[in-house]
C-alpha cells in the first residue's frame, strides 16, 4: 500500500470496519510511514476533539422567553403549580412568600452587575496574568488567581504531552498546552456559595440544576480567560469571554426575577 | 445515579407538558438547550439565526410532544427535529447549503499541504476556540457533514437519509472536511508562531 492508497482509503478506514486483509494494509504502511501516521493520528484528533464541542453553547434566555410566549399564544401551556409528587425538578424558584425569604436574596442584584462590570473591565483591558488575577478578584469562582489549573474543566483541549514553553521571554504568556484535562474541578467561590445556599433555602428542588448552571458557566469562563491570557490581542475571544460573564450574570438575573 | 435521576425528571416533565404545565416545558427546556442551541450554531455559525432555529426547533417539539410515546429516547427525537428543522430552514432561507454534489465539483482538489511540511502533526492538543473558528470557516457542505458526524454523533447513514445523499459521499465529504480543517489548524498554529 502506498501513500496515495492510504489517502484514498482513509474514509472507510477511519470510521468503519473494512475486511481484514485491507486493514492490515493499512496498518503496516501507517506504522512504516511517519507522514501517513501523523495525518491518521490527527485526523483522529480533530474527530474526537470535535465531539467536545457537542452541546457547550448556551442560548440567550430570550429563547426561552420567546418560547414560552409563543406557546402561551398558542394555548398550549397554562401557568397552575404542577403536582407536588409528580413535579420534575423545576429550573424555575418557587417566589418566596415571606418577607423574611424575600431579602435574602437583594445581594444577587448588586453581584449580577458586579459580575457584568468585572467581566467589561477585563475583555476591555486586555488583561495580563496578573492584571487579570487582581482585577478577576471580586468575580467570583472564575478568578484565574484562584484556579490553579488553568483548564479544569472536562471540556479542556486534550493533551499528550505539553509542548516547550514559548520563548517569548513574555511573563503573561504562559506554555501552550500547559492546561490538564484530568485537574480536579476548583470548588464554587463564596459569592457562588452564598448564591446556591439561597436557592437550597428558597427552593431545594433546583439547587443541583443551578449548581450545573453554575459550573458550566465558570469552567467557560475558565477556559475563556485562559485563551485570553494567552493570546491578548484576540477580539473574538475577549468578546466570548464578555459573553460568558454576561450568562453568569444573567444566571444570577433569573433567579432574584424567580425570588422577588 | 444523576442520570437515572435526571431521566425519571425528563419523564415526570414530558408527561406534564403533555398536560399543559409551563413548568414542565420548561423543564425540558434546560435540559436540551444546549445540545439543540450549539447544533444550530455549528451548522449556520451565526448566533442570531441559531436563537431562531433553537426556537423553532422547540416549537415543533412542545406542539407534538403529546405524540411522543417513548419509543426511543426523548433527545434522540429531538435532535432529529433540530436537525430537520436546520436543513428545511436553510432551504427555505436559500441560504448558502451547497449540496454535496456542487461542494464536490466545486471543491474537489486535494487539500494544499503548505503548512506543516516538515511539522506534520498536531501535537497531541487542539484548542477548542481555534476549533470552532475552524468549523466555521469551512465550505458549508463540509461543514453540515462534519457538525453532523463528528460533533453530533450521527452515522453515515443517518446523514445519507437526512441531507439526501449517498453513504459514500456522506463519508467522502466529511474526510475533506477534516483534511481542511487539518489545514486551517495548522495554519493558525503558523500564524500563532509569527505573531508570537
Amino acid at each position: 500500500m502506498t501513500c496515495s492508497d492510504v489517502e484514498r482509503v482513509l474514509p472507510e478506514l477511519l470510521d468503519g470496519a473494512p475486511d481484514g486483509a485491507f486493514a492490515a494494509d493499512f496498518e503496516t504502511h501507517v506504522r512504516s510511514c511517519p507522514a501517513c501516521a501523523d495525518l491518521v493520528s490527527d485526523l483522529k484528533l480533530i474527530a474526537s476533539e470535535a465531539r467536545q464541542l457537542a452541546g457547550t453553547e448556551e442560548p440567550a434566555p430570550r429563547v426561552w422567553v420567546r418560547i414560552a410566549a409563543e406557546l402561551r399564544a398558542e394555548g398550549l401551556i397554562h401557568d397552575q403549580d404542577l403536582e407536588p409528587e409528580s413535579a420534575p425538578a423545576r429550573p424555575i424558584l418557587v417566589p418566596a412568600s415571606s418577607r423574611r425569604r424575600r431579602w435574602s436574596a437583594w445581594w444577587l442584584a448588586p453581584v449580577a452587575a458586579a459580575l457584568l462590570a468585572a467581566g467589561s473591565y477585563v475583555v476591555s483591558h486586555s488583561p495580563a496574568p496578573q492584571v487579570a488575577k487582581q482585577q478577576a478578584a471580586p468575580v467570583p469562582a472564575t478568578s484565574p488567581a484562584v484556579d490553579t489549573s488553568a483548564a479544569s474543566s472536562p471540556s479542556a483541549p486534550l493533551q499528550s504531552s505539553p509542548e516547550p514553553a514559548k520563548k517569548s521571554g513574555k511573563p503573561r504568556d504562559p506554555a501552550w498546552g500547559t492546561t490538564v484535562a484530568s485537574a480536579v474541578e476548583p470548588g464554587p467561590s463564596a459569592e457562588d456559595q452564598q448564591f446556591l445556599s439561597a436557592v437550597s433555602t428558597l427552593a431545594p428542588s433546583m439547587r443541583v440544576t443551578y449548581e450545573n448552571e453554575l459550573q458550566a458557566v465558570n469552567a467557560d469562563i475558565r477556559e475563556t480567560q485562559a485563551y485570553v491570557n494567552r493570546n491578548p490581542g484576540d477580539e473574538d475571544a475577549r468578546q466570548h469571554l464578555m459573553d460568558a460573564y454576561q450568562q453568569k450574570a444573567l444566571l444570577y438575573q433569573i433567579a432574584l426575577d424567580r425570588i422577588q | 445515579m444523576t442520570d437515572q435521576n435526571q431521566r425519571i425528571t425528563e419523564a415526570a416533565a414530558i408527561e406534564q407538558a403533555k398536560q399543559g404545565y409551563e413548568a414542565a416545558f420548561e423543564v425540558l427546556y434546560h435540559l436540551h438547550k444546549r445540545r439543540v442551541y450549539s447544533l444550530c450554531l455549528r451548522m449556520v455559525s451565526n448566533p442570531a439565526q441559531a436563537e431562531d432555529l433553537a426556537q423553532e426547533a422547540f416549537l415543533q417539539l412542545f406542539r407534538k410532544i403529546s405524540t411522543f410515546r417513548g419509543e426511543s429516547a426523548f433527545s434522540t427525537w429531538l435532535h432529529r427535529m433540530t436537525v430537520n428543522v436546520v436543513l428545511m430552514q436553510l432551504r427555505k432561507k436559500g441560504l448558502p447549503v451547497v449540496s454535496l454534489e456542487e461542494t464536490l465539483e466545486a471543491d474537489d482538489e486535494a487539500p494544499r499541504k503548505e503548512f506543516g511540511t516538515k511539522d506534520l502533526k498536531l501535537t497531541g492538543s487542539i484548542d477548542r476556540l481555534q476549533l470552532q473558528r475552524a468549523i466555521d470557516k469551512l465550505p458549508p457542505g463540509y461543514r453540515k457533514v462534519f457538525v453532523l458526524h463528528d460533533v453530533e454523533g450521527f452515522e453515515h447513514n443517518e446523514i445519507a437519509e437526512i441531507v439526501g445523499c449517498s453513504i459514500g459521499n456522506s463519508k467522502s465529504q466529511l474526510h475533506k472536511a477534516r483534511l481542511k480543517l487539518r489545514d486551517y489548524l495548522k495554519f493558525m498554529r503558523a500564524e500563532k508562531a509569527k505573531t508570537g
